[in-house]
């Protein structure tokens, strides 16, 4: 096993672990705002990649219109269930926006194998050939596949610390309360907040749809790792989600040669359990109070 | 007829000794378990392989439960030190984790081929009844027994303790209690009602393959267990009944109407279950005929 193999697997894992840091950016402005692990934002994310890949397919292959369309189709139904479900629930424990969103999750899968059934998609990307740096061989999809994903972050980081918008979203996270006492709207709040969480997701299902195959179990196969990385970055800190993303994804690709391909999307579960044993709190606490 | 009925019974008597045991950590002690279905695949694997090796059946079904009980350990240890909301996530963990593992680990498990050959019941006993026959009265008599020991848990100073570490953990501490025993034994019996009901059914079907326990299972188990009431026994056998009522119904309605393919009324009742999770927590927190006076 050569250390440009490994350096291989870590760059292909830095490129799954953009992904699940979307997944995980999503997660987390949920957790810190509404304060309930949303298990719905896998199926979100299933939504992002079925509404991208009809995007380009209608639009006659454009992968533009394929990301926009993702994105709104993802947002839309993020928002729906806020409006229909979450909305109602605000102010009760945590358990029942949670067994709500397994419901959502369940809901949204039954509705995209009941109309499109089981069959896998696949994304119309051209086959490029890997280009080498050094030791490393990166397909070209691959990168715009990295950089599309830390745009989107930038995007939402920007969003989050550079507009009115976001610091009041980070009232509401910090100190919900005080917020309203300061005059701050939480349905407003909140219904951008389901918004842009959403949009996140619907690109994480784009680029996952790109990357592997579109099919119904996508998106729940990617929300333990997704969790994962929320807790492990700390719950309610973007920056922590990003780079507990990364970090998730790589640890499972570096895992495929010690523990076989198929074990990879149990590191997440590992990673999350250590976390939770070791350093409840995450890696981030304290460093920057963003909740 | 009458044999369907027995068959339909024997699975609903199975969900229901899965049910008690969800009851027992949710409902009563209110602590999340989303990984159910785990300590049922670990029950219905653990006497599928000790049976097929030639181990007497009451042996392989003491093993199923002593496995099932145990693999809920150390989540129960976990779940001391986390909040409600990260236990639930790991459970849900646990229970893909298990299922990972059966499909993994092909010496013994047989993988995504699954086990087949199960001694059933009747022969692995040497009763003169049928499999369905002995299956089903072996579960009345499980859910007998598994009734009767959360009677008498519910009304001992344990019962006492657990409800109220669901209602107010702090209180209880105040009171020099130390809630952590308590969850640890609790997690370990709900979970090993879940391993003799995995028994149970690997012996009924006879086959088992890692597609029986998806997460989908646990979430019918929840369904079933707020339906009927979350900390009401007998709200298990309400909850069980519309369950398996709904479940079956769902099958007849194929046989009705055209042109409904399974596939079809697979997502159909993925949706159901779905659908019956929100509108619960929205609108029936304490279930179809709970009252809200005890939360």
């Amino acid at each position: 096993m050569s250390f440009g193999y490994l350096l291989n697997l870590a760059v292909n894992g830095a490129i799954e672990g953009s992904i699940i840091a979307l997944g995980a950016l999503a997660l987390t402005l949920v957790f810190g705002i509404a304060r309930f692990p949303n298990a719905s934002a896998g199926d979100v994310i299933t939504v992002g990649a079925y509404a991208g890949y009809g995007g380009q397919l209608a639009s006659g292959g454009l992968m533009a219109a394929g990301v926009v369309s993702g994105m709104v189709g993802a947002a839309a139904i993020s928002l729906a269930f806020y409006w229909f479900v979450f909305r109602k629930l605000a102010g009760r424990s945590a358990v029942y926006p949670l067994i709500a969103s397994i419901g959502a999750a369940f809901l949204i899968r039954a509705a995209i194998t009941f109309f499109l059934g089981h069959d896998q998609r696949v994304y119309d990307v051209p086959l490029t050939r890997a280009v080498a740096f050094g030791p490393v061989r990166v397909v070209p999809t691959d990168l715009y596949l990295a950089a599309g994903a830390l745009a989107a972050l930038a995007v939402v980081f920007a969003l989050l610390h550079m507009t009115p918008l976001g610091r009041r979203m980070r009232a509401v996270a910090d100190n919900p309360d005080l917020a309203r006492a300061g005059g701050i709207s939480a349905r407003r709040v909140m219904t951008a907040m389901w918004l842009i969480a959403g949009a996140v997701s619907g690109l994480a299902g784009v680029l996952l749809g790109v990357k592997t195959v579109v099919m119904p179990e996508m998106g729940w196969d990617l929300l333990l790792p997704a969790f994962a990385a929320t807790i492990l970055g700390t719950i309610g800190n973007p920056v922590g989600a990003v780079v507990g993303g990364l970090l998730i994804g790589i640890a499972q690709e570096l895992s495929t040669p010690f523990v076989g391909f198929t074990y990879k999307i149990g590191v997440g579960f590992l990673v999350l359990l250590l976390v939770l044993l070791v350093r409840p709190q995450g890696l981030f606490s304290g460093a920057e109070r963003v909740r | 007829m009458e044999g369907y009925l027995l068959a339909v019974g024997v699975i609903a008597l199975i969900y229901m000794l899965m049910t008690l045991g969800l009851n027992l950590h949710y409902g009563f002690t209110g602590l999340i378990n989303f990984g159910h279905v785990g300590f049922f695949a670990v029950g219905a694997y653990t006497s599928a392989i000790l049976a097929v090796h030639g181990v007497w059946l009451p042996l392989a079904f003491l093993a199923a439960v002593v496995l099932a009980a145990l693999s809920a350990w150390p989540l129960g240890v976990l779940s001391l030190r986390l909040r409600i909301e990260y236990l639930a996530i790991v459970t849900l963990g646990f229970s893909e984790a298990v299922r990972l593992f059966i499909v993994n680990e092909r010496w013994l498990t047989n993988g995504v081929q699954g086990i087949p050959g199960i001694p059933n019941l009747s022969e692995g006993l040497g009763l003169p009844m049928s499999a369905t026959t002995t299956t089903f009265i072996l579960l009345v008599l499980a859910n007998l027994a598994a009734i009767l020991v959360i009677h008498r848990i519910v009304k001992s100073p344990f019962g006492r303790a657990i409800e109220a570490i669901r209602d107010d953990e702090e209180a209880l501490r105040a009171l020099g209690k130390d809630p952590g025993s308590f969850k640890i034994r609790v997690f370990m019996l709900g979970a090993a009602f879940a391993g003799l009901g995995g028994a149970f059914y690997a012996h009924y079907i006879t086959f088992v393959t890692p597609d029986q326990f998806l997460p989908l299972l646990t979430f019918y188990i929840w369904v079933a267990m707020i339906l009927g009431g979350a900390g009401r026994v007998s709200g298990a056998a309400v909850g069980t009944l519309a369950l398996v009522g709904f479940l079956e119904g769902s099958r007849f309605l194929r046989d009705i109407v055209p042109g409904v393919a399974e596939v079809e009324m697979a997502s159909l009742r993925l949706g159901v279950v779905g659908l019956a999770l929100i509108l619960l927590v929205i609108y029936r927190p304490g279930g179809i005929m709970g009252d809200y006076s005890s939360r």
